[in-house]
């Protein structure tokens, strides 16, 4: 059948004015009777009584941020490898020294990891402080592989050769400050960045007092047995303290070096100056 | 990735040394469905008496502290992660956001159980994360792992809990994880859902994961009381 367009129009205009009719009619019944229907003998859909919502036994804070502090915290790993660590993050970079997995008093060697890991080669690379004399190299690449997982401290040893103490801080605050004694112009403390990597108690020596730390740091005397570490102790002549008494090591009076035992965790950076 | 295989890419080998996955297992092992069924008609009853009181007043018995225990051990591992990547502060753009948002909430959840749990609480693990912290694509794809991972075993646990007001606060973190799930989904240009029914992974399952990941370790030895120190003196 022909028709003309306005017969079309007409007619097309009567059939949206019946839809439109019906949506209206079906959004009244919405309104009156509920969109899921509720309202009847079974009891279902929205309207239904339910229970109120058990109340939550955990008190959930709001998001833990984490502290300036703990992000700027330093970070130390145990060597779980032998490895060797290098001058730049490649296997064919020079060696700067070798990194055994435990110390000489038999506790698990540690290096303090720097920020900054790199993908070279195949690998991921971690700078990191290790072992050294004054003159020496305190960093070197090791392969991240080799090391455990880390750990964080947020203390700072600092201890000054001219005035002759020493100052812990804490999230940048000084929380110890005390005297101590250094090496002889013979056998110096070494100056530079180091760390605190093991603790020692209840040896039977007086001589290094009743508490012992050891560190990354290495005196002059390279003869000395097992490596000539130097250890922050106590010691059983404190009347020497402060001075300039040691073969390098940094004596503290007995209740100084308790005292930093309470505070100090290994780990902690030690800068000599 | 599927929910039978969440840590396709790292390396497998077993071992939990400090054995803090293996402790809340143990723990929750002996709770078995009779113990449920037997136990737990009371319990439901008392809470559907009193719903409003059944919160943190309450404390949670002895098969509820083992699946609170089971799932701190999860946040621990979770928020251990974040903590450390932000740490590292390896990644770029919303990667890092997202760690960062996400480490906030798993520090909370962990802080929220440890106080419900008190001196019940298990012990905290150690962790090594083997570089995946320092790596923007590790990092995504263990994000992916883990997130998946909570929220299968969430559901799984979850029918087990007596307690409602324990139950309303695991569906809360639950939701949560999903969320997390989700969004570092999308990062790892993967879709976020892919299913219209997520299956539950059940403890034993979720313990195995976790150990091959070889992410939990034990503490390392840095102190002694024996031997005398070989310092310079």
């Amino acid at each position: 059948m022909i028709t003309t367009a306005g017969e079309a129009w007409r007619r097309g205009g009567r059939v949206a004015g019946a839809a439109l009719g019906a949506l209206v009619v079906g959004l009244a019944g919405l309104v009156l009777v509920g969109p899921f229907g509720a309202g009847g003998d079974d009891g279902g859909g929205l309207g239904a009584p339910l229970p109120a919502p058990p109340k939550s036994a955990l008190n959930i804070p709001r998001p833990l941020a984490l502290a300036a502090a703990d992000r700027r915290a330093t970070r130390w790993a145990p060597v779980r490898i032998p490895v060797v660590a290098r001058r730049a993050p490649s296997l064919r970079a020079a060696g700067v020294t070798m990194l055994a997995t435990k110390t000489p008093e038999g506790t698990a060697n540690l290096v303090v990891v720097l920020p900054g890991a790199l993908r070279r080669g195949g690998r991921l690379w971690v700078r990191a402080r290790v072992p050294a004399r004054a003159q020496e190299p305190m960093t070197g690449w090791v392969p991240r592989r080799s090391l455990g997982g880390y750990r964080v401290v947020k203390t700072r040893l600092v201890v000054d050769l001219r005035g002759r103490t020493a100052t812990l801080m804490r999230a940048g605050r000084v929380v110890l400050r005390a005297p101590v004694g250094v090496g002889l112009p013979a056998s110096p403390t070494p100056r530079g960045e180091f760390y605190v990597r093991d603790r020692l108690e209840r040896y039977a020596s007086p001589v290094y007092g009743p508490l012992a730390f050891g560190t990354s740091a290495r005196s002059n005397l390279s003869e000395w047995p097992a490596g000539g570490f130097v250890g922050i102790h106590g010691t059983d002549q404190p009347q020497l303290v402060p001075g300039s008494v040691s073969r390098g090591c940094i004596r503290m009076r007995n209740a100084d070096i308790e005292r930093l035992g309470r505070l100090m965790p290994v780990g902690t950076p030690l800068r000599i100056r | 990735m599927t929910l039978t295989d969440p840590l396709p890419d790292l390396r497998w080998v077993d071992i939990d040394v400090d054995g803090a996955l293996a402790e809340t297992e143990a723990a929750a092992a002996p709770w078995t469905r009779a113990d449920f069924l037997r136990g737990g008609l009371g319990a439901l009853l008392g809470s559907l008496a009193v719903p409003a009181l059944a919160g943190a007043a309450s404390k949670p018995d002895r098969g509820d502290v083992a699946i609170l225990n089971y799932a701190l051990t999860l946040e621990e591992l979770q928020a251990a992660f974040y903590t450390e990547t932000e740490q590292a502060n390896a990644l770029k753009g919303e990667t890092k956001v997202q760690a960062r948002v996400v480490g906030g909430h798993e520090r909370a959840h962990v802080k929220a159980f440890r106080d419900v749990l008190g001196s019940k609480a298990g012990k905290q693990p150690s962790f090594d994360f083997r570089g995946v912290t320092e790596n923007e694509d590790d990092f995504r794809r263990t994000a992916v792992a883990f997130e998946d991972l909570a929220v299968a075993a969430y559901k799984a646990q979850a029918p087990a809990i007596r307690s409602k007001a324990y139950l309303a606060a695991a569906i809360g973190i639950h939701s949560v994880e999903a969320r997390h799930a989700g969004w570092i989904r999308r990062l790892a240009g993967r879709s976020p859902v892919n299913t219209a029914f997520d299956e539950p992974i059940s403890a034993t399952r979720v313990r195995a994961i976790v150990a091959k990941t070889n992410f939990v370790t034990s503490s390392p030895k840095t102190g002694t009381k024996k031997g005398s120190p070989r310092f310079t003196g």
